[in-house]
């Protein structure tokens, strides 16, 4: 591998609007059950104020990937690039790949009884465009970075946020800039 | 690497490889499996038509007849190549296997007993109601017409056109939304006129008033950001703390209905610390000094903040951060105005923003919304009325049409005696959804002889109506639309076939005529010819070509164009009131019953029995009754929620998750609760929204109350949505 591509979602612009999530069922036009990507709410209770806080989370394309490691079928691959690409047409919907994600990002498609998830928009990438969720964010609080020591050094990036799985199990490809919260005059 | 083929299909080239994969029951339909049968992917220009701020350009993709995609349009400077969750869902819409396909009967009504009709049986059973009525009464008029916003597209325009020319018809008249702000800007400058929202990128300082963009205005994001990047200071005043709020420096949870209060307590403050613009307020106003004497005489930064909750020095604050950073722009939202003085709070507002010199100034203005690139030639929509056509004597003599109050149609479409009304045509509206009062709405339905909607889905109206005529989408039309917010205007071009048996308003009023002309010769003036790039040309004229530097409607196929207009409303101080100025004190105002000044007027107080206020405000998912019910919205966003305080909920034993009865005199709904402390504990909010197989509609507690303001503009009073008041218990 000669690098590893990945996200970097930045709460402190993310509305949790949504648009990267159907935006992305928007390019692959998939069945409404699968969620590649997800729009999380962040719990008011792990920040000092109650604010309205999200995330955006598809295929973490790990460096570990746990998905690979437990197919039988070899459904999963993992490119130079660090793209987790998964192939449909391997794979015999047994979940196995569902139970060993931390993230819950394999979907399964109960219509087609098999499993489907984000393969980072390769496709677009190798053409030099934008993931089509990274395309779409409005806010620009998406963005596909290299994940690499420089930016893990950049002041407020994070390597998780509350609530979320440790990134010492598979190495996840994403990386996080949290919410910020303005002064509030509440009300209770 | 070999590809597989569903590794393949993730690209967009290659989208079209996996026609077999598409779920969608036409898809496999209408395509031939054979990989060499498809066409090369083409690509079409569309405007979003929905009721709502961004009315972004669209490209749609469309290979061998099918909508493949929808994106943003990159041409269109304000919505910038970008759609919301909403626009990316339109696949969904155009196949969703629950359109209406056909034109169908329901017998009886309600019954869900749907039953397949043609074309000719539809027209040839209205025509014949139409004719039956207006023999039997001797005039059109007991055919009533409602239709608002589910498309804003020019051309929609000819559903009016429909019944125009048909005779005289009672017409629901009105706004639901936003009638109360237009009002307070209409006697203060005299029209509502914002800057170009792409202006926001000069303000210093950024007030949003009750306005959640985040939610209903998102690709004003990234102006605000802009904004915020070179400096500026995000305020966001609202009772409810919103994705958009939570983003803001400083947020302020302001007692409901309160916003005058706070407003004219900044007044007062400004006032004394003389930050006053008195050469732009003196030279550009009238009435001015009469109101700075009001402010010194009742008002009281004490006052401001004991009835808005709001510390005094929060008001102290304010009021000199937006005085004193200039320009300084606030952008006031419709949700503010859904009060029993939400006009008068707008018209405080409004003043605000002239005693500061912030209106007429690029990165300033008190924004709301505006019309001016609406110049159309609404051809659709005039029509003679029949020769020996009889109407409604209005009371200043002319014959026309009798118009009723759209925003309390069950009572005035019941209140009707001269003669009754006995027929409902519904078109881009869903009053049976979105109406105050439902159970209301029910009874009045019940009461009509005969009901025919024309819609995409079989929704809440439809539902309640005997025939149900099949609406094309925007894909399916050729069509222009303009924004009440931005100053871009764009085409939008037949993309795809008509699916199944669907027709446009305008080709529906053009197989009306016929049939009403066949059956008594003379009694429809509807044109029976045009093709829809025809109709869709006709709304262009000069004054739109030079609005937008063009000489043919077809030049906007290239893209979309922005209006040739100064970036700041006002910049020539040319006001449209009677004085030509800003009218702090309005004669008009005054005549019509209001206050002449800008003076604090008292907001609704809870009644003992129903203590809590049920706030209903515009869904993330939705647009009104619109695309939540789609599968994909339906993963996203499952199910409706009621949103409570966790104070308020302790108080009455509930806990996350649990169902709750929310109810006063006029009716009840049960929704799951979500415990959050982004409401306050006097407010609750649940969204309002048509979920699929859901009875779920927050207005079964809704009452007609009309907020004070709407009449002068939009010829009824806008609805005070936000002064709705419920109790609570645990389901």
């Amino acid at each position: 591998m000669t690098k590893q591509l990945g996200f970097l979602h930045n709460s402190e612009k993310c509305v949790g609007c949504q648009g990267c999530e159907m935006a992305c069922k928007n390019e692959y036009q998939t069945d409404a059950a699968p969620r590649w990507r997800q729009v999380f709410q962040l719990r008011e209770e792990d920040y000092s104020l109650p604010t309205r806080m999200f995330f955006s989370m598809a295929c973490n394309h790990c460096a570990n990937p746990e998905c690979l490691r437990v197919c039988p079928v070899k459904a999963y691959t993992k490119r130079e690039d660090g793209i987790v690409v998964h192939d449909h047409d391997r794979c015999i919907g047994c979940r196995l790949c569902l139970m060993a994600c931390p993230y819950d990002r394999p979907q399964f498609n109960p219509a087609q009884k098999k499993v489907e998830k984000c393969n980072l928009c390769y496709q677009r990438i190798d053409k030099g465009e934008k993931p089509a969720c990274v395309a779409a964010c409005i806010p620009e609080a998406l963005q596909l970075v290299e994940i690499n020591e420089a930016l893990d050094q950049r002041m407020g990036v994070l390597k998780t946020l509350p609530g979320l799985p440790s990134p010492d199990i598979t190495q996840p490809a994403i990386r996080f800039i949290g919410p910020k919260q303005g002064k509030q005059i509440r009300r209770d | 690497m070999k590809l597989s083929r569903r590794q393949f299909i993730g690209g967009t080239a290659a989208a079209a490889a996996g026609a077999a994969l598409f779920n969608f029951n036409l898809l496999t339909k209408s395509v031939t499996a054979a990989d060499d049968s498809l066409e090369e992917m083409k690509t079409f220009r569309n405007v979003c038509p929905r009721n709502c701020y961004d009315t972004c350009g669209q490209i749609s993709y469309v290979q061998n007849g099918i909508l493949k995609k929808v994106e943003g349009d990159p041409k269109h400077g304000y919505t910038n190549g970008k759609l919301c969750l909403k626009g990316y869902t339109y696949t969904r819409r155009v196949y969703s296997p629950d359109r209406v396909k056909y034109p169908m009967k329901q017998t009886p009504r309600g019954s869900g007993n749907w039953t397949r009709i043609s074309w000719d049986e539809a027209m040839d059973t209205i025509a014949k109601k139409i004719l039956e009525l207006k023999s039997r009464y001797g005039s059109t008029l007991p055919i009533c017409f409602n239709k608002y916003s589910g498309n804003f597209g020019i051309v929609h325009y000819g559903a009016e056109g429909t019944m125009s020319s048909i005779g005289y018809t009672t017409r629901a008249l009105g706004t639901p939304c936003w009638p109360a702000g237009i009002d307070a800007q209409t006697y203060d400058f005299g029209t509502l006129y914002s800057n170009d929202p792409e202006d926001m990128v000069n303000a210093k300082y950024l007030i949003l008033w009750g306005q959640n963009a985040a939610w209903t205005a998102i690709h004003t994001l990234p102006f605000i950001n802009k904004a915020r990047e070179r400096g500026a200071k995000l305020v966001v005043i609202d009772p409810v703390l919103t994705s958009t709020a939570s983003k803001a420096d400083l947020y302020i949870q302001i007692n409901s209905s309160t916003d005058g209060a706070l407003a004219l307590g900044m007044a007062r403050y400004i006032l004394d610390n003389n930050w006053v613009d008195w050469d732009y307020a003196r030279n550009n106003s009238v009435g001015f000094d009469e109101w700075v004497d009001y402010l010194k005489t009742n008002i009281t930064l004490d006052w401001a903040s004991e009835k808005t909750g709001v510390p005094q020095d929060i008001i102290r604050e304010i009021a000199r951060e937006y005085a004193t950073t200039k320009p300084a722009s606030m952008w006031v939202g419709y949700g503010m105005q859904r009060h029993i003085n939400g006009g008068q709070n707008v018209r405080i507002i409004d003043a605000l923003g002239v005693m500061t010199g912030n209106v007429g100034k690029s990165g300033g203005g008190v924004n709301y919304g505006h019309l001016e690139t609406w110049g159309f030639s609404y051809n659709a929509m005039v029509n003679p009325a029949p020769k020996g056509s009889k109407g409604f004597i209005g009371p200043d003599g002319k014959e026309g049409d009798r118009n009723i109050n759209m925003n309390n149609f069950a009572h005035d479409v019941m209140a009707q005696n001269d003669p009754p009304v006995k027929m409902l045509w519904l078109a881009c509206r869903n009053p049976g959804s979105q109406d105050p009062d439902t159970n209301a709405i029910e009874k009045m339905f019940a009461a009509m002889e005969f009901v025919v909607t024309v819609d995409s889905f079989f929704n809440k109206t439809v539902q309640m109506s005997d025939i149900v005529l099949p609406a094309t989408t925007h894909f399916e039309d050729w069509d222009v639309m303009a924004s009440y917010w931005h100053y871009w205007i764009g085409i939008n071009q037949r993309a795809i076939d008509p699916l199944y048996e669907s027709k446009s308003d305008v080709e529906i009023a053009m197989l009306l005529s016929e049939k009403m002309n066949a059956l008594e010769p003379g009694s429809c003036t509807f044109p029976t010819s045009g093709t829809p790039e025809e109709w869709a040309a006709k709304e262009f004229n000069p004054g739109i070509h030079s609005l937008l530097g063009i000489s043919d409607y077809r030049e906007l196929i290239e893209g979309p164009r922005k209006a040739k207009m100064t970036p700041a409303s006002w910049a020539d101080g040319k006001f449209r009131t009677p004085s030509k100025k800003i009218e702090i004190h309005s004669d008009l105002a005054e005549k019509n019953g209001l206050p002449a000044l800008p003076v604090w007027v008292e907001d609704m107080k809870a009644p003992e029995k129903y203590p809590i206020r049920l706030f209903t405000p515009h869904p993330q998912h939705g647009l009104h009754s619109q695309f939540q019910n789609l599968d994909w919205m339906m993963t996203a966003n499952p199910e409706p929620k009621v949103e409570i305080h966790p104070v308020l909920a302790a108080k009455y034993g509930i806990s996350e998750g649990d169902k709750v009865k929310i109810y006063n005199d006029l009716g009840s709904i049960i929704v799951k609760a979500h415990l959050t402390r982004t409401t306050s504990p006097e407010v609750i909010v649940s969204y309002e929204a048509w979920y699929k197989d859901s009875n779920f509609n927050v207005n079964y507690t809704l009452k007609a109350t009309p907020s004070d303001m709407g009449k002068q503009a939009t010829g009824n009073n806008g609805v005070a949505f936000h002064d709705n008041f419920v109790t609570i218990e645990k389901a």
